[in-house]
């Protein structure tokens, strides 16, 4: 133990770059993931089969082990951070996508009769109905998708992408354990707390949907 | 207010509504009703085009609804739904406000309305700042109505609203919606398949079949003259009034106590006790009146317990004849200070007793329908 925080405190300078470059790729990745995926899952609610298709190819990219897709990156667009982000970005976008378009589907269809009988026009349905009562699966899917890039960040690594990814590959190879421990021991860390801030989101927003309305 | 000229709705070859015509009335309250896939809720979802017609012309306001952008349309009429629909992620007060809100009210002219609605429906002001979810089912449909309401719609469309309410519940808000009707005025058109609750809050009542209108008419006439055998039969022959009091027969009850006259005077006195009655009326061997004992007569008698009723003095009555007009046989019951009057058919025969509970019963039928 003392040795691996001697090991800390050595390398504190990198082990901070590192987090702060793990972060910032996870951030991207996962912002972009978001910027496309919530549209697209919302688009997807309005035409039933291109949704079965457009989910299933994401499922299958989602399992081809990320070495593999991040070995292709590499082929393809070259080493770096860019390419690491990427990756990151295209498998960030499947759990997002599929909880936005759960998450509309699932709204009750009592309150989308009552929006449209009041004169709700699409848009208005989208912003005062849908998406509030969609919020808790969509950020669900957006919790899911983070979790998943802040552990796969550190495989980016290989690639150049940078991130607490390098200290654990440096340990790796010169077999110094604690090294690795500090690139494994922040990851996780990160992990705990985003699972546990979106949880909290998803609390708030889940607020008033767990109880249903009478029907 | 809503006029729907030849108006047919189909799906492909199955038609759902069929060249209907129907008026509704400024200030009335429609109740459309009929067996399920009667095309009911249709013909009121055609009224906001929630559904387009397939063929004919819809009015609303007097403009055709053909020419008007249905999201404008429907902000304007209101539209209350049995499933409430209240939008769970919103306090009370935001779901009243949806309408003006979508209208760009402000927020002043938002509060104060909101303010006046809720004393509509005797609701605290407190549950303004509630979540649907903390409302009971009766809370919420009232809530759902004055969403409804909000915007002052001349014209609110209600699709079964009270019907997933528990009896209690629905019969309050039956009577809060007639008495708001009263009070604001409003067209409103109503679809039920409750007929208990259309004839208590209609001024008129539209039975439907197959797409079409089968009887259109006030519930009174509707009761009293059911146009065919299907309108008797979905009314309810229970709830159909025998309509009238006209006749001796329509005012009369068959519980008549009578005895033969050659029954003894000791028996006699024991179904008087047991009948709980102060006379007999006698007849016959072949049910043909003879008159009638009180046990008056029968005590003051020195005759012997086993002489025959004849034997006593038989008093002569005039009967009441079966077709003979209720009135003139109320009039000299309350002349004569008769309580109760036998009645016979041309033969002279007994077939039953007018008196003053059976009249009154006849009469409560006329008016509030047979309940029994």
């Amino acid at each position: 133990m003392s040795s691996f925080l001697t090991e800390l405190s050595r390398n504190s300078h990198a082990v901070l770059i590192a987090i702060g470059q793990h972060i910032g790729l996870s951030a991207v990745a996962i912002l972009l993931g978001i910027l496309v995926a919530v549209p697209v899952g919302v688009l997807l609610t309005y035409h039933t089969r291109a949704a079965k298709i457009v989910l299933g190819i994401f499922s299958v990219v989602n399992t081809i082990p990320s070495i593999v897709l991040l070995g292709f990156a590499m082929i393809f667009l070259g080493i770096g951070y860019i390419p690491a982000t990427i990756v990151l970005f295209v498998y960030s976008l499947l759990p997002i996508m599929r909880g936005t378009y759960t998450g509309i589907k699932e709204v009750n269809p009592n309150a989308l009769k009552a929006a449209k009988g009041m004169g709700m026009n699409r848009p208005q349905m989208l912003r005062l109905v849908q998406f509030p009562l969609a919020m808790p699966a969509i950020i669900t899917g957006i919790r899911l998708s983070t979790i998943y890039i802040i552990s796969w960040a550190t495989l980016a690594a290989f690639i150049g992408g940078g991130g607490l990814g390098d200290l654990i590959w440096m340990g790796l190879q010169s077999y110094n354990f604690h090294l690795v421990l500090c690139g494994a021991v922040p990851v996780t860390i990160l992990s705990l707390l985003v699972s546990f801030l979106l949880n909290h989101l998803i609390k708030r927003a889940s607020r008033h949907k767990g109880k249903e309305v009478a029907t | 207010m809503v006029h729907f000229v030849n108006v047919t709705m189909a799906y492909g070859s199955h038609i759902v509504i069929d060249k209907l015509n129907l008026h509704v009335e400024e200030g009335q309250l429609v109740v459309l009703i009929g067996p399920s896939g009667c095309g009911k809720t249709t013909t009121l979802q055609l009224i906001n085009r929630l559904i387009k017609p397939t063929e004919g012309d819809i009015l609303v306001n007097r403009q055709n609804i053909k020419n008007v952008d249905p999201v404008e349309l429907r902000r304007k009429v209101g539209y209350v739904i049995q499933e409430i629909g209240l939008f769970p992620h919103m306090t009370i007060k935001q779901n009243i406000e949806i309408v003006p809100r979508l209208l760009g009210w402000d927020e002043e002219r938002k509060a104060a309305r909101t303010e006046e609605l809720i004393q509509l429906v005797n609701l605290d002001r407190k549950y303004l700042k509630r979540y649907p979810s903390e409302l009971s089912g009766g809370q919420q449909q009232r809530i759902g109505l004055l969403r409804a309401l909000a915007v002052e719609p001349p014209i609110i469309l209600m699709d079964e609203p009270f019907g997933a309410l528990d009896p209690i519940t629905r019969e309050s808000l039956q009577n809060e919606i007639v008495a708001l009707q009263k009070r604001l005025k409003k067209t409103i058109v109503f679809v039920t398949h409750d007929m208990d609750e259309a004839i208590k809050i209609a001024d008129r009542i539209v039975l439907m079949k197959d797409g079409k209108i089968v009887q259109a008419a006030a519930s009174k006439e509707l009761l009293s003259n059911p146009a065919n055998e299907f309108v008797e039969q979905f009314i309810g022959r229970h709830r159909l009034y025998s309509g009238k009091a006209d006749t001796v027969a329509d005012v009369m009850s068959d519980e008549i106590v009578c005895a033969e006259k050659t029954l003894s005077l000791i028996e006699a006195v024991a179904l008087m006790r047991h009948k709980k009655v102060p006379g007999l009326f006698v007849i016959d061997d072949t049910k043909k009146l003879q008159g009638k004992v009180s046990i008056e007569q029968i005590r003051k008698s020195e005759l012997s317990e086993q002489d025959a009723l004849e034997t006593i003095g038989i008093e002569q009555i005039c009967p009441a004849f079966e077709n003979q007009s209720a009135r003139e046989v109320f009039d000299r019951m309350e002349a004569e200070k008769i309580d109760a009057l036998p009645v016979v058919d041309e033969a002279n025969t007994v077939i039953g007793v007018v008196t003053r509970s059976s009249i009154v019963r006849s009469l409560a039928e006329v008016v509030w329908g047979n309940q029994s």
